[in-house]
């Protein structure tokens, strides 16, 4: 074994393009996906129009407030020259359709007054081009501005009217007499902070992740059995005084230890990409690697290509060419995808038991329930996931390979 | 039958319960003796080969190579047999002298004995050291063939089956593959089993030779005796027309 794993591992290192693929591929394309996003992003050009048709500024004599649409006006333009959106300030709608105008922001007339009524409410429209992602972060800083001006004229009029009625009253009490608080904490009660959370949502993706891990694995497998048929190395091989399973085996090895090494880097990469693309929306970056989590996820990773390895190997070694083999190995790593994906957004723990323990046939289930228990803080149930991946991929290798002949790894249809 | 390295009885092998390529086939290599298996292409030559190494059960018969069942003792009968597949090639990221090293340590070599060996493939291989230390992806084709079969001999195993050794090769690079058989087999005592469809090579190397067609072995005996059987001058006229007997009967 010692020596076949050696030959195998040398013709990996030597083997610069499958090393270029598997690794350092997936560590520098996500990163460079969220280089790429953040610095196109922040390339973008969107016009905005601003258009104040009131033009106003009124005063409530009764609760002595006065309230400019100027104001507003000038609070809009100023945070949009802040953020490095191009700005119009237009004195009629019909710029809109000028095609270059992403967004427009319309002060209507009366805006100051309904401002300042108690009676009233006054009101901001925006016209928004359909199909503009861009235009929706302009829209959430309008929003926001406009959000800070109507809590600051509520306070005011709540402060007002207390005041005219001779009580006392605090802002808060009058507007939100009921609040809510939300206090995260882990699955055993203990209050957690954000950084938890964020750990959690990265490790969905990690979940993701493997997807990447288990195609080049598996690829490398196929060129180590049927490859080395084709270029006529494996009678050779084969006429040595070493069992079929031996080099089998020392194969399937070969290309763990690749999808491994796949695995990190694309841990790496992932957690280089999600930090660029929090950069990206200007949410706090969340360099939380946690190294027990891609622990964790390496060693998730590493049985969930063992296994895969192991289902396909029964039709790979019976399998006549690399096309036919890729064939079968595209619809059980595409299985693995396809739950990988759902990961993002089902927490498999809370299904109901009757369907889990019909998903627990699947292996690839088995390894989101190893992540995702782990991550809500149950290392135990994540073990005993990792403990069914390596027994089933054991037990699965162990049959393949001892009902493996020579004749069938030579000659197969 | 105790001097005798290979013994095959009544051998059959049916592919996919349609293809019977080898139909009771029996025949014995002595110690010492060059044996050449030879036959048109589709004859049944490398099936039987495969069979004898161990690669392919037989459907029916029996093989012993050294008295040890081959069918019963797949892994135990290889360590007395080195086999050069027709079609064989090298791992193209791998060194000449690594190619030798892997070989030698897959038979469980070590320390001196694996360095020994080694020594006598570089040897064997009539390779210069500079070319041996460079990827066989680099490698002409002789020189591929020169070197898996020093890696196949190196170790010296009691009986070599050759599977056409010299195929493909120019004149050059075979008359070096024949120097490095007959060198073989006069420093070592081994016994060869060699296929072939170069009919002077067979004469110069083997001892005895059995001509085989559609799964039958035709014919048995010395190239001399053969020659004569036929009233031909040579191998090859003698090999056509035991050929056209054997279809007409």
């Amino acid at each position: 074994m010692k020596v076949l794993l050696w030959k195998e591992l040398t013709d990996l290192k030597r083997d610069k393009k499958t090393l270029f693929t598997s690794i350092l591929l997936p560590l520098l394309m996500l990163p460079l996906m969220g280089f790429i996003g953040f610095a196109l992003a922040q390339e973008q050009v969107i016009n905005v129009a601003v258009v104040d048709l009131d033009n106003a500024t009124v005063h409530n004599s009764l609760l002595n407030i006065t309230f400019s649409s100027r104001w507003l006006l000038g609070n809009i333009t100023y945070y949009l020259a802040k953020y490095g959106y191009n700005y119009t300030v237009s004195h009629t709608t019909s710029i809109i359709k000028n095609p270059k105008i992403d967004l427009m922001v319309v002060i209507p007339k009366g805006f100051a007054e309904n401002a300042t009524s108690l009676t009233r409410v006054a009101k901001i429209e925006i016209y928004r081009k359909a199909g503009l992602q861009t235009t929706s972060r302009v829209e959430g800083l309008i929003f926001s501005i406009v959000n800070w001006f109507s809590d600051q004229l509520s306070k005011e009029k709540i402060m007002a009217l207390a005041r005219l009625a001779g009580v006392n009253a605090t802002v808060e009490a009058l507007r939100n007499p009921i609040i809510y608080t939300t206090t995260l904490v882990s699955i055993s009660g203990t209050p957690v902070n954000t950084a938890f959370q964020i750990r959690i949502t990265i490790s969905r993706f990690l979940v993701l992740a493997l997807s990447f891990v288990v195609t080049p694995a598996a690829s490398y497998v196929i060129d180590g059995i049927i490859g080395e048929r084709e270029r006529k190395t494996m009678e050779l091989l084969l006429s040595h005084p070493v069992k079929p399973s031996t080099i089998i085996n020392a194969k399937v090895i070969a290309a763990t230890i690749l999808g491994l090494i796949t695995a990190v880097a694309d841990a790496f990469g992932l957690l280089i990409y999600i930090s660029l693309s929090a950069l990206t929306y200007g949410s706090q970056a969340p360099f939380l690697i946690d190294p027990w989590l891609l622990l964790v996820h390496s060693i998730t990773a590493f049985f969930t290509i063992l296994v895969t390895v192991a289902i396909s190997l029964p039709f790979i070694t019976r399998t006549k060419g690399i096309r036919s083999a890729s064939n079968i190995m595209s619809i059980v790593t595409m299985m693995a995808v396809v739950f990988f994906f759902t990961a993002l957004f089902v927490d498999y723990m809370r299904l109901p038991t009757y369907i889990l323990a019909l998903l627990y046939i699947i292996p690839y289930v088995h390894s989101i329930l190893a992540i995702q228990t782990y991550v809500i803080g149950y290392p135990f149930q994540a073990f005993l996931h990792i403990l069914f991946l390596a027994i089933t991929s054991t037990v699965i290798l162990y049959l393949t390979t001892k009902t493996l002949n020579t004749e069938k790894l030579l000659m197969s249809k | 039958m105790e001097g005798s390295a290979v013994v095959v009885e009544k051998l059959h092998k049916i592919y996919d319960n349609k293809v019977h390529a080898v139909r009771g086939i029996s025949f014995r290599v002595d110690k010492g003796e060059i044996f050449g298996l030879i036959g048109p292409n589709g004859a049944g030559k490398s099936t039987t080969l495969r069979m004898i190494v161990g690669l392919i059960k037989p459907t029916k018969g029996r093989i012993r190579v050294m008295g040890i069942d081959v069918v019963k003792n797949p892994v135990e009968v290889k360590k007395y047999i080195g086999y050069l597949p027709e079609e064989a090639d090298v791992y193209e990221r791998l060194t000449g002298l690594e190619h030798l090293r892997f070989y030698a340590m897959l038979r469980g070599l070590q320390g001196y004995e694996l360095d020994r060996a080694v020594e006598y493939g570089v040897k064997l291989s009539g390779l210069e050291m500079q070319s041996l230390e460079r990827r066989a992806s680099e490698y002409s084709k002789g020189m591929k063939r020169r070197l898996l079969l020093a890696s196949v001999l190196m170790t010296r195993p009691k009986l070599a089956i050759l599977d056409e050794p010299t195929s493909g090769l120019d004149v050059y690079a075979s008359v070096n593959v024949r120097r490095m058989i007959k060198e073989y087999v006069r420093e070592t005592g081994a016994s060869i089993i060699l296929s072939s469809h170069n009919m002077l090579e067979v004469e110069y190397l083997c001892n005895r030779v059995a001509f085989i067609a559609r799964g039958r072995i035709i014919v048995e005996a010395e190239p001399k005796r053969i020659k004569e059987m036929y009233g031909a001058e040579n191998l090859e006229d003698a090999f056509v027309k035991a050929v056209k007997e054997a279809e007409e009967r």
